[in-house]
């Protein structure tokens, strides 16, 4: 009796064992050679994908794969395709972790719809795309593109070009430079310590801000249906400043200006003898230039 | 990229000559810039064989007897490539033009049942026509790629394009009501960029999944 207890725990603990084998996540653990320069497209739909340059011409994927995934991997040369597919087709999963070291030059692509994408180390070129996970990249890229539908957006550095793009969710824009070409529906966009050559921020519902400076030459353009705009520059701003509202009010607090505060449904004066384009306009949002 | 560098670059881009790098810098200049947009139009690439065509060509030595012999008759009694017609006619076809255009115009402009819109004004009703044109297209396009889509996904589109729709619908009807305003205009246009673009990418999206 007290011989077939045992036998029966230990077919429990067998049959536990191989069932946790079955949900358990994989490891994840490859790497293949590639050019300097290489093209390197990645799938990742659900779960968060690490991307980190480096200075070797080789990809290095670690993670882990969720249950009812497999990871792929293949591509020499200049090209190379990588990420996780469900082992039944339409089926949905959920989770799972790719950490992917590419040459810092790459060009580098990634889509995915419920994960979110982080770059950095990179000085090449990214196109990044979610439904609704968040994207982060920070360094100096030669072209920045990302987009999400809801999902948060955040780009750190002085890229040349940048486009980002998304519905509901939030752009950060830290340090950038260059130009940029920023868009959400009701999100809201915030440049911080910024210094753009050219600019366009779009919302339609969601507020603008922007903090920092403008090339000399630069153009900043900022459109918005009913968001509000606030614009905070140095006071000593070398610009044409042409601010209209339709439904709401521009108030400008440059103390270099003037003394005191200009007002008005539009407004349109030039600072400091002039220099950059800046045009503000939005159909009921109200428009505010603060000088730092 | 500014203004003058795009202009010295304009030409290889309609060409298709610009490196990737610059096209995807001059590309992002004329999406900020509606003078250089204008621009654009004009750069048309010529035809190939227009480039092997000499520089010059120098007139035969003395032409004009020719000339004139060929216009003596036709000061007289009208050319044979002119279109002789009377005032009236002219006028009753311009009319006719105008009020075909017109009507197409309005047809498809013509707002959802329930909703007011705003007649364009302008140079803005050609533009809008387009706009409406294309988004109707790319709206048929999601719409048959519908079951697709994850049903979370199609609630952020719908909620997005819903926000869109409201803001066009705000500055036409205000454009309405002020006719002409081109800070209205921007706005109009700026809106239908926005749903455009929208639209766009959500097709991309049902078309990837």
């Amino acid at each position: 009796m007290r011989r077939v207890a045992l036998v029966c725990i230990a077919l429990a603990a067998f049959s536990v064992l191989t069932g946790r084998a079955s949900w358990a996540q994989q490891k994840i653990d490859r790497r293949i050679a590639i050019a300097a320069d290489a093209s390197i497209r990645i799938y990742n739909m659900a779960g968060t994908t690490r991307i980190t340059g480096w200075e070797r011409d080789s990809i290095a994927v670690s993670g882990a794969a969720p249950p009812g995934t497999s990871f792929f991997m293949g591509g020499s040369g200049r090209v190379a395709k990588l990420g996780l597919e469900p082992d039944e087709k339409g089926k949905e999963v959920t989770g799972g972790t790719l950490e992917v070291r590419v040459p810092r030059g790459a060009r580098v692509w990634v889509k995915s719809a419920a994960g979110s994408i982080e770059v950095s180390g990179m000085t090449g070129e990214v196109d990044l795309s979610t439904v609704g996970g968040g994207i982060k990249v920070v360094g100096t890229l030669r072209l920045v593109t990302a987009e999400s539908m809801e999902g948060d957006l955040e780009v750190s550095g002085a890229s040349p070009l940048v486009r980002v793009k998304t519905g509901g969710g939030k752009i950060l824009l830290r340090q950038a430079g260059g130009d940029v070409i920023a868009s959400t529906v009701s999100g809201p966009i915030i440049a911080i310590e910024a210094q753009m050559s050219g600019a366009r921020l779009e919302t339609v519902s969601g507020p603008v801000s922007y903090s920092g400076n403008i090339d000399r030459r630069g153009t900043l353009n900022i459109q918005t249906h009913s968001g509000d705009i606030e614009l905070l520059l140095p006071t000593t701003i070398g610009a044409e400043f042409d601010l209209a509202s339709t439904g709401g009010l521009a108030t400008v607090a440059l103390p270099a200006k003037s003394g005191k505060p200009l007002k008005g449904r539009s407004v349109f004066f030039t600072n400091a003898g002039g220099g950059a384009q800046i045009v503000a306009r939005s159909f009921k949002g109200q428009i505010s230039v603060f000088g730092q | 990229m500014t203004c003058d560098e795009l202009r010295d670059r304009l030409d290889a881009y309609a060409r298709g000559m610009l490196a990737a790098a610059e096209a995807a810098a001059l590309e992002a200049h004329l999406e900020r810039c509606v003078s250089c947009e204008a621009l654009l139009a004009e750069a048309e690439p010529q035809p190939a064989g227009t480039q092997a065509l000499p520089k010059s060509v120098e007139p035969a030595s003395d032409l004009w007897p020719g000339i004139h012999a060929r216009l003596a008759p036709r000061s007289r009694g009208g050319g044979r490539g002119r279109i002789a017609m009377p005032g009236w006619m002219l006028a009753a076809a311009a009319v006719l033009l105008i009020a075909l255009s017109s009507g197409i115009t309005a047809v498809l402009l013509r707002p959802p049942p329930g909703r007011t819109a705003a007649p364009a004004t302008g140079a803005l009703a050609p533009l809008e026509v387009q706009y409406a044109s294309a988004a109707a297209e790319l709206s048929a396009e999601l719409e048959r790629a519908r079951g697709r889509l994850a049903p979370a996904t199609v609630r952020i589109i719908e909620r997005n394009l819903a926000v869109i729709d409201s803001a066009l619908a705000e500055s036409r009807r205000a454009l309405a009501q002020d006719p002409g305003n081109a800070t209205l205009e921007r706005l109009v246009i700026a809106a239908w960029r926005q749903k455009m673009d929208f639209l766009r990418r959500a097709t991309a999206l049902s078309t990837e999944s």
